[in-house]
């Protein structure tokens, strides 16, 4: 409570913020689900004018807290108040927060994918003449709604053809359109480039200015320190808050996992043998053209790019689920011709997808299913049928192996939390015994202390005399795990770094498509 | 140190037990079935003679067998509408074979189950690579092969077939119906293929989440075309058995059928997204429906009543199947 005193200080000093009428006020709210203790005794305030970052790992009870000012869920105790007023928590529901000017964006998309921009700002609240809508009216406030955010989207075609960024974008419309006094976005940027998170940013300051209080929900610290102040969630209980500007990244790493991380990144493998996976000049139209890798044994290789660089289909089509028309892919030095993912993961190959939900793993099944699923042929009882209990034995050795926290291996998939999926999907790979790891994007949507994990399971893999092929957004990450960095530019290789020129600047001038030598 | 890992794999492997709920949720169609046959037996000393149980039996099989069918084109994810066909044209065509061009018996089981697989293959092939919706390309099937065998026939029945094949459709060995025996030795290869082979989990697999099963290496396009000539095969055999108890082909055995199949697939638990099911469920909903079907025709209910009263049956399944999800 006195951090939140000192904010209160700090804050008179501040033109826009208004600490005598915080729009939020939440004190000793618990909540409980059966079996776990999601929020225990968590103070929240929230005042006008604020961007507040709220952060922690998964289940740290980050969006159960922003489902208790919604409305969305109960809490068991505690006192909420709206613009000072006390709320009854026994009747408050999402439509009374709502009617208190409270909206929240999901990181899932709630647009209609086939409707138009327009048509999506505006559902509910259409406005009409007679029998019909009018539209014209719309198109004018539409259009005002634009300019206030600064922004230019298409509103006039289906958003399923937007850029996800440019569909964030109409959901911030419509938050303004109804006049929302607090904003809840809620992992909102997991899945954006930088320059979208700058943009969002913007958006942000503008509607500040407005006087509206934003909280803001996610795994990427360094847009916690775009915030103007944050609070930390550990298990559920409140860890501290502040001024983002007070702080620095390793304090807030530290409050958020509750230990400190001396090393980020293990020592880069350096220890090679031979060449495992050799692609020359691989081309598919309207993704990549003329692509040249290689990745030797106990090698990362990074492949860096932006959206619609063509990373994705890259791997894809190493595993023979994108079509190439031209160009050559040698595994262990002989050349193959991939059609399909079948014969990809006989030759060693497998794929870490970057959307692990809908690729990665199957829902339905266990984890015991879902680890031994590329493996089934392993375990027959005369050449026939599966030897389900084997199959329970390496699925088990495997995943103890990733420290998988499950409690039993039929236990389904679909409610572990990202980190532990993931390690599933890596481990199928393992127990396959596949040499070459393709990886797309391994530690997207997964929180800080799971993605050290996966950093650490990388170079172990390296250490095995494994080849990974990885794919981030992040620079960072690229840097502190590959020995080589591949940088794409609209489908073309533009750049191989390595040792010394492996830095940040030299990376972001290739991304961007821009020549060193010209640039300087 | 090696004993505790061994115990914790113990535990770790140990199927945990599920709450009473989902336990009554999952067996509610056999507690209801063992419910109805008790009530039925108490009330109505028809129904519980054993001439009158072993009729239900043998009358659940074949259609049993046609739902085994197209629980596979479900569990997948998909639907065959075309089984309605299939059944009219093995029908008309086996008896054209036997009859008409004097075939031997088994030469014509031969050629109508290699036709029905054939069309299992176009409507596995249509869905796989010409991307066309299952439910329109086995509709699109339906109504080509409907068209076929009118072609054919004329609409007019073709009878005597020998008496000998009728065995295969009504007879007893001992005091089971033949046909019984067949559902049985049947479901239990099926069950077998599908709890423990990893085909059988293919079909598990791909019903689940078709792109991941295909980036883990599942020949996705192969099982799915399977399951299409698994559906139409069974569907094949139950056709036969039809036949064989009237001992004459006729198109418009299937006519009505495809509901009943649908029902059972349903009843017995099997997900229309694909995915969840268990053969035991079909037999288990083939049975229900046949006891329901038995007792109204002891108590001489129309047959349109009939239809009604399964009409409500699918629709409840389906609405407390849709109202008790839990996520």
């Amino acid at each position: 409570m006195d951090t939140i005193n000192a904010i209160k200080k700090n804050i008179s000093q501040e033109q826009i913020r208004d600490e005598e009428h915080p729009l939020i006020e939440l004190k000793k709210c618990t909540m409980a689900f059966p079996g776990v203790k999601a929020l225990d005794d968590v103070s929240f305030t929230l005042l006008p004018g604020e961007s507040h970052g709220l952060v922690g790992e998964n289940g740290a009870g980050k969006s159960t807290l922003a489902k208790c000012i919604t409305g969305e869920n109960r809490m068991a105790s505690g006192e909420l108040y709206i613009d000072g007023k006390q709320i009854k928590l026994s009747s408050y529901s999402i439509r009374e927060s709502q009617a208190h000017g409270i909206a929240i964006v999901h990181q899932e998309f709630q647009l209609m994918s086939e409707m138009t921009g327009i048509e999506n700002i505006f559902v509910g609240h259409y406005k009409s003449k007679g029998p019909f809508i009018d539209w014209k009216a719309l198109h004018k406030r539409a259009a005002e709604l634009m300019e206030f955010i600064q922004s230019d989207v298409n509103l006039n075609i289906p958003v399923k053809l937007l850029r996800t960024a440019d569909r964030q974008i109409i959901q911030f419309a419509k938050a303004v359109l109804n006049e929302s006094k607090v904003l809840i976005l809620d992992e909102l940027t997991a899945v954006l480039q930088e320059k979208d998170i700058e943009n969002i940013f913007r958006i942000i300051g503008i509607l500040k200015e407005k006087g509206m209080g934003i909280i803001y929900i996610s795994h990427r610290l360094d847009e916690i320190f775009s915030c103007d102040t944050y609070t930390v969630l550990c298990d559920g209980k409140y860890i501290n808050s502040g001024y983002a500007k007070d702080i620095d990244k390793p304090q807030l790493i530290k409050m958020i996992i509750g230990r400190e991380l001396n090393q980020v990144y293990p020592p880069i493998n350096q220890n090679f043998g031979e060449k495992l996976l050799e692609v020359k000049g691989l081309t598919a139209p309207n993704a990549f053209r003329d692509i040249n890798l290689q990745v030797r044994r106990g090698e990362v290789i990074g492949i860096a790019g932006l959206l619609g660089a063509g990373k994705t289909e890259l791997v894809h089509a190493i595993l023979g689920n994108h079509k190439v028309t031209s160009g050559q892919i040698f595994v262990g030095g002989k050349e193959v011709k991939i059609k399909s993912p079948e014969q990809a993961i006989k030759l060693g190959i497998g794929l870490v997808p970057d959307d692990r939900r809908m690729l990665g793993l199957n829902m339905l099944f266990d984890i015991k299913d879902n680890t031994t699923l590329p493996s089934m042929s392993r375990f027959k009882k005369w050449k026939v049928f599966q030897d389900h209990k084997a199959e329970a034995k390496a699925a088990y050795e495997y995943n103890e192996r990733m420290d998988l926290a499950y409690y039993s291996l039929w236990q389904n998939v679909k409610k572990l939390s990202g980190g532990n999926q993931q390690k599933i999907v890596i481990a199928k790979w393992m127990l396959r015994n596949s040499d070459i790891f393709l990886m797309d994007e391994p530690t997207r949507g997964i929180d800080v202390g799971a993605k050290f994990e996966i950093y650490t399971l990388i170079n172990d893999l390296t250490k095995q005399g494994k080849a990974v092929v990885l794919v981030s957004p992040e620079l960072e990450e690229l840097i502190g795990l590959c020995n080589r960095v591949y940088i794409m530019f609209e489908g073309a290789l533009m750049d191989i770094v390595e040792g010394e020129r492996k830095t940040q600047g030299v990376i972001i001038n290739s991304l961007l498509g821009i020549n060193e030598d010209e640039s300087n | 140190m090696k004993m505790n890992l061994i115990n914790e794999f113990r535990t770790k492997s140990k199927r945990y037990s599920r709450s009473g709920e989902s336990f009554l949720k999952d067996w509610m169609i056999l507690i209801l079935f063992v419910v109805l046959v008790v009530i039925f037996s108490v009330t109505s000393s028809t129904f519980r003679t054993t001439r009158n149980l072993m009729n239900v039996l043998r009358q659940a099989s074949f259609i049993a067998i046609i739902a085994m069918g197209e629980f596979f084109v479900i569990l997948i994810g998909n639907m065959d509408m075309s089984l309605s066909s299939i059944i009219g044209m093995v029908s008309i065509f086996f008896a054209g074979f036997a009859v008409t061009m004097g075939l031997p018996l088994w030469v014509a089981v031969i050629l109508v189950m290699v036709m029905s697989a054939i069309v299992g293959v176009i409507n596995g092939v249509l869905v796989v690579y010409g991307k066309v919706n299952s439910f329109i390309a086995t509709l699109v099937t339906m109504n080509i092969i409907k068209g076929i065998y009118y072609i054919y026939s004329g609409g007019l029945p073709i009878s005597g077939l020998p008496e000998s094949f009728n065995f295969f459709g009504a007879g007893y060995v001992g005091l089971v119906p033949f046909p019984v025996i067949l559902m049985v030795v049947i479901a239990l290869l099926l069950y077998v293929m599908t709890q423990h082979t990893s085909l059988g989990r293919s079909f598990y697999a791909v019903g689940g989440n078709m792109e991941a099963s295909k980036l883990s290496g599942i020949n996705v396009k192969f099982v799915v075309i399977l399951a299409f000539v698994l559906c139409s095969v069974l569907t094949a055999i139950g056709a036969l058995g039809i036949t064989a108890k009237t001992l004459s082909g006729n198109v418009t055995l299937g006519e009505n059928l495809l509901f009943d199949v649908m029902t059972i697939v349903v009843l017995g638990g099997t997900s229309l997204t694909g995915g969840r099911g268990r053969i035991y469920g079909v037999i288990i909903g083939a049975l229900f429906l046949q006891v329901i079907s038995n007792m109204m025709v002891l108590m001489s209910i129309s047959t349109f009543w009939q239809w009604v009263v399964k009409g409500i049956i699918l629709l409840s399944v389906v609405l407390i199947d849709a109202n008790t999800k839990k996520d």
